[in-house]
């Protein structure tokens, strides 16, 4: 009889999975399911309300990314009511969106995914977190500290709330920079790009070079990619046109409004989760490994692949550096981090130009709006991925339809298939230990995935359950850690 | 358009919350019922107004994570953590009580993750490894909603009074009235 191994949940994602690794009668790996629980009843919470109320609400869907959703839904009620923010409404945004992002990759990196490299997959998981780190190293955890807390006091200057954001409005941002702010900011902007500077540095001389190996190995798929550009192929993280490549590096760009015409979602019986996929490839869905059909990712690495360049000068040699050592486009999956540090940069330098530019403290940073019937779909880059709203209201600006498509999702399918890569390589003839395990969790790590749940317990009672699964798929045991 | 700098309406820099001698942190989702008591607490506690000027609150919904990590390796933190939430420990609905930090077995599942919740873990390591008092004060749940539903139950509304006299009272015990 096969027997099934589960990791559950995967301990410091942003919120819980459960890995089922099925094998089979010799011992190898049958099959792998990453299974994870899905907000529900978004959609439904928000009709009936105005639409200019949904960039607030939506920052409480889950606090993993609150700007992203906050920017995204700032932007489909832009496209609803027809305008286009000020330009200093609009910088203001890019600002806080780099400013949030800068904080996300440094926690990535350094809390969450970076724990695995410095402390080492086969460390107990009791040290391979950031305390661990801030044990083995503290002057660099003391480091990490001090920017993402600049992160926060620079985003609670520029809009007052870093948590749970309301400063971007249809038409724009509510409150414009003032000069002494801007001084305060630009100051604190420079010191997180002195740090990631150091830290790409850092990683690349004492981190990356032990684990090649690894990384030519773990959870390496071939798959498409997307990422958004501007009308010059530079990555953009805000705004632009979604581009769309095909594992061979071919890609199609298109406009947000036009998504359902390129992507849709499969459902699957097992999984909570939706499937999206290339539709427009016209291949069908298949995540065969050795023929995956319609598979695309996003996120950092995904971004890297499909952007033609960076637009601030050290990030861009950073990700010349990096092709000429991967290609392009580069299928290795934890790679991940590697361009998640090359994005931390690209944002550090980006807040600190944004933050030169005069047209930043002006106080015109709204754009009027009236409500009207119309269809708005904004998108962003989140750090997890290409993020859609898409709304829908009525004459009176009440919401009559709303879609999310979130960055976890794009990459549901591809985590699934690292996953039984990397189980596949990993495990043989039954042999496994806590080591394995743990490199088979950094496939999914290096995602960074938001798995979000609605409740939580403070024992953790609900995010640990395990099922044990007979070849027949009865389940045969329920464990509760 | 021109930049502008008038010295009056120049706004302070916000207040540094791991300066406070005592946190108040509300933890939990306002768009899933009952899950909503943290966030709701900190906004009718900070409305009823004569906050010590040491105290510091915080309504972290579910981005606790933003702050409990930074508080953990940060060089300056509170004196003591008050954590808010709600939870479901199978009590009477509405019933409040403390939470002792070592009454939670540690588990694998609590191991630094930066869930919507502090982690037991973390809360455990904020108060051996930096000295913090960690308090926590939980009200059972009536129920959590499936999907979202805005609102406490009218029993976990009732135990707003109760919960603010109890964080009052571990406000006093720390910081001496008036300051």
């Amino acid at each position: 009889m096969g027997k099934t191994l589960t990791i559950a949940p995967v301990s410091r994602l942003e919120g819980h999975a459960k890995v089922t690794i099925e094998l089979d009668d010799d011992g190898n790996v049958a099959d792998t399911f990453v299974n994870i629980v899905e907000l529900r009843g978004f959609e439904k919470f928000c009709i009936g309300r105005p639409v200019e109320e949904l960039p607030r609400i939506v920052t409480s869907i889950c606090g993993v990314c609150p700007w992203s959703h906050h920017l995204a839904s700032a932007k489909a009620c832009d496209a609803v009511y027809g305008v286009e923010p000020a330009p200093a409404g609009r910088k203001l945004r890019e600002l806080c969106n780099a400013i949030a992002y800068t904080e996300e990759h440094i926690l990535h990196f350094f809390f969450l995914a970076g724990a695995d490299f410095v402390m080492g997959p086969g460390a107990d998981h009791k040290v391979r977190n950031v305390i661990g780190i801030a044990q083995a190293a503290p002057e660099i955890g003391k480091r990490v500290v001090r920017n993402r807390h600049l992160g926060s006091r620079m985003l609670n200057i520029v809009s007052g709330k870093s948590i749970h954001p309301v400063t971007a409005v249809p038409g724009g941002f509510s409150k414009p920079l003032t000069e002494h702010e801007r001084e305060t900011v630009l100051k604190m902007a420079e010191e997180v790009l002195e740090f990631s500077k150091w830290a790409i540095a850092w990683a690349k001389s004492d981190i990356f070079p032990k684990y090649l190996d690894a990384v030519k190995t773990v959870g390496v798929i071939k798959t498409g990619y997307m990422g958004t550009v501007r009308a010059d192929g530079s990555m953009d993280l805000y705004d632009g046109k979604i581009r769309l490549m095909k594992p061979d590096g071919t890609y199609e760009d298109f406009s947000d409004k036009d998504y359902a015409d390129h992507i849709e979602e499969k459902v699957l019986p097992w999984s909570y989760l939706k499937f999206p996929y290339a539709k427009k490839w016209g291949e069908g869905f298949s995540m065969d490994l050795d023929s995956p059909k319609g598979i695309y990712r996003t996120n950092t690495l995904a971004r890297m692949n499909a952007c033609d360049r960076l637009s601030t000068p050290l990030a861009q040699k950073e990700l010349e550096a990096f092709r000429e050592a991967f290609g392009r486009p580069c299928h290795l999956t934890l790679l991940y981090n590697w361009a998640r540090l090359i994005e931390l940069l690209y944002n550090a330098e980006y807040a600190v130009q944004l933050l030169k530019d005069p047209e930043i403290t002006s106080r015109e940073t709204r754009t009027p709006v009236s409500p009207r019937a119309g269809r708005g779909v904004g998108h962003v880059e989140a750090p997890r991925g290409t993020l859609f709203h898409d709304y829908e209201t009525d004459a009176a600006g009440m919401v009559t339809n709303v879609n999310l498509i979130v960055g976890t999702t794009h990459n549901n399918a591809p985590i699934n298939m690292a996953v039984k890569q990397a189980a596949r390589t990993l495990i043989k003839s039954g042999k496994y230990d806590e080591a394995l395990l743990n490199t088979v969790e950094m496939a999914i790590r290096a995602y960074d995935p938001c798995f979000s749940c609605a409740t939580h317990n403070l024992d953790g009672r609900m995010a640990v359950k395990i099922d044990i699964v007979g070849p027949d798929r009865e389940v045969r045991a329920t464990l509760a850690t | 358009m021109q930049s502008h700098r008038d010295p009056a309406e120049e706004r302070p820099e916000p207040e540094d919350l791991n300066e406070k001698e005592v946190l108040v942190i509300g933890c939990g989702n306002v768009l899933f019922g009952d899950d909503g008591f943290g966030p709701t607490f900190i906004k009718e506690y900070s409305a009823r107004g004569g906050i010590p000027s040491g105290v510091g609150l915080l309504d972290a919904g579910t981005g606790v994570r933003e702050v409990l990590f930074d508080l953990a390796l940060g060089e300056r933190r509170p004196k003591r953590i008050i954590v808010i939430d709600a939870i479901d420990v199978g009590r009477a609905a509405g019933e409040v009580f403390e939470v002792d930090l070592d009454g939670i077995p540690a588990k694998k599942a609590d191991d630094f993750s930066m869930h919507q919740l502090p982690t037991s873990n973390l809360l455990r390591e904020l108060r051996a490894s930096c000295g913090v008092d960690i308090r926590i004060v939980a009200v059972q749940v009536e129920s959590i909603p499936e999907s979202m539903r805005a609102g406490l139950s009218g029993p976990v509304a009732a135990a707003l009074p109760e919960v603010s006299a109890m964080v009052s009272a571990l406000i006093a015990e720390t910081i001496p009235a008036g300051v």
